[in-house]
């Protein structure tokens, strides 16, 4: 079986136990929610909050995605899942970007609703360029992380010992991701006078990033899951 | 790997290992040499060289700063390739994989060191003990990275799985690490603050400064090479004794079955 | 004077831990070296 189509019924297969469990439009989108919220009650000022909000949504998401890819592995290794798949010979690489291309849908879902309750919580504004910005970020930098996540995750998935390990794996990792999308979003926002324009370079390093990491972890992902 | 001296009754070979150690004529050399040349460090450094014209007495820092940073990022560089190496199937070894591991500690250690010192002389220097640029906050991100990595090898499982996990760890912070310095420079190219600039432009040493501080470099070279050989054979011992453990726990299971 | 003080504990953090590294790996070596036999040690 080819890697597009093993990826296909792969995430098909993780988009599919999300919605019957609900898991992360029931738990994970609250938790982003109220993480936006707790950032109102550290930073109290309006200013701040409207100056650091692309920062804000960003680091949002990002304390979201440690719990989405352990969500995205739990259902893998509670009934030895990822073994199963494993032995039965399923291409790993196409596991990789079928769990990254799930990864990336939930995402995408959790920051659009990070950046609408900006708008509300935050009073940040978008026009109609900034909001063209805002999306050709998105796309790069989700995946960017999917990627990252899914690879990460599959490293740290499943035994004891071994969860606590995956942010202090993923989130330098990351790093660039956070530097880059905010720096667009806050371009993309009209923060601090900046300009649409300005976030363009931006977009090109989440695509590099995004690229590096798709690659990589197609070609890393199955010695690493290989027991 | 090891074959099993286990007699069948389970029990261990009755002779008691000659050899006291993990030194050889080679490493005692490295060993003296290493002695001797952070001696002459201490000497040079401390003692003998004068302040710098500018800096003052802090430049006597900079004399095993930069050793440590330069065997850190060699550390680095040595468990990037001998992970490679390892997952080569022309060259898998698990003493690459031992060495990958015993670089990358004092590769930690030194990093730390480095970061240390480093904000000590900046304190001096400029005043302050951070300064948010591309090359400190690089460097700060390579030493979480290769804590996370010696996590990672810290997981346990067979010695394979040890091995192929670490080295694909090493690997993607090959990727990541350019990644982060390119990305902290674009930001803080944004910001365009000419006095960090200034402040993280190469200091000009001549004569007697520059002496010590090469010889402070060669001190943690041949200080590196020493550890990673004695490290690596450490690991090595390490590894033989989870296999015996493994062999005698088989052999144990065979004989509850007969 | 701090430079003094900021000096010293450069050149003890980096010589001081270096020399706790060495002085470990060499017991580490030893203690080990007793357990297992020797056509288990490459190096010798």
């Amino acid at each position: 079986m080819n890697l597009a189509r093993t990826a296909r019924l792969i995430a098909a297969k993780d988009l599919r136990v999300e919605l019957r469990s609900r898991v992360v439009v029931n738990q994970v989108l609250p938790f982003a929610a109220l993480v936006m919220v707790l950032f109102a009650f550290a930073l109290d000022s309006e200013s701040a909050l409207k100056r650091t909000a692309p920062g804000l949504i960003w680091l949002g998401t990002i304390f979201s995605l440690l719990i989405v890819v352990q969500r995205s592995f739990a259902i893998e290794t509670a009934d030895g899942a990822l073994d199963a798949l494993r032995v039965a010979g399923v291409n790993p690489a196409g596991i990789f970007v079928g769990k990254s291309l799930a990864l990336a849908l939930q995402l995408l879902v959790l920051e659009l609703l990070l950046v609408v309750l900006s708008v509300i919580l935050y009073a940040t504004t978008l026009d109609p360029a900034g909001a063209v910005l805002l999306v050709t970020t998105l796309v790069p930098a989700t995946l960017g992380l999917a990627f990252v996540g899914t690879l990460y995750g599959g490293l740290a998935a499943g035994a004891k010992g071994r969860e606590t390990l995956l942010p202090l794996l993923l989130f330098p990792v990351v790093a660039p991701v956070l530097i880059g999308a905010t720096r667009a979003t806050e371009a993309a926002f009209g923060v601090s006078g900046a300009a649409t324009g300005e976030g363009w370079p931006w977009v090109g390093l989440l695509v590099i990033f995004a690229t590096l990491f798709g690659v990589g972890g197609t070609l890393a992902f199955g010695p690493l899951i290989e027991e | 790997m090891a074959t099993t001296h286990l007699q069948t009754d389970g029990t261990a070979p009755a002779a008691v290992p000659a050899r006291s150690g993990t030194g050889t004529p080679a490493t005692r050399w490295l060993g003296i040499a290493t002695f001797a040349l952070f001696a002459l460090l201490l000497l040079l450094g401390l003692v003998t060289t004068p302040a710098d014209v500018v800096q003052g007495e802090s430049v006597r820092i900079l004399y095993v700063h930069v050793g440590t940073v330069w065997v850190a990022y060699l550390a680095f560089i040595v468990t990037a390739i001998s992970s490679a190496a390892y997952l080569s199937k022309r060259t898998r070894s698990l003493t690459w994989d031992r060495i990958a591991g015993a670089s990358a500690e004092i590769g930690v250690l030194y990093m730390g060191v480095t970061l240390l010192t480093g904000s000590l002389w900046g304190r001096l220097s400029w005043g302050t003990f951070w300064v948010w640029d591309a090359r400190v906050t690089t460097t700060a991100f390579m030493f979480i990275t290769y804590i996370g990595y010696l996590a990672v090898r810290g997981l346990g499982g067979s010695h394979d799985q040890r091995a192929r996990r670490s080295a694909v760890v090493a690997l993607l912070a090959v990727v990541e690490i350019p990644l982060v310095h390119f990305s902290v420079k674009m930001w803080r190219s944004v910001h365009q603050d000419a006095s960090v600039a200034g402040r993280t432009s190469d200091v000009t040493l001549d004569g007697q400064m520059l002496f010590a501080l090469l010889v402070g470099t060669v001190a943690f070279t041949v200080m590196y090479v020493w550890y990673v050989l004695h490290r690596q054979r450490v690991l090595a011992m390490e590894d033989a004794i989870d296999d015996r453990g493994l062999d005698r726990a088989l052999l144990e299971r065979r004989n509850e079955a007969l | 004077m701090k430079d003094l003080g900021f000096i010293l504990l450069s050149y003890v953090s980096a010589l001081g831990s270096t020399a706790a590294l060495a002085w470990w790996v060499l017991r580490r070596g030893r203690t080990l070296a007793r357990q297992v036999p020797d056509e288990d040690k490459s190096w010798t």
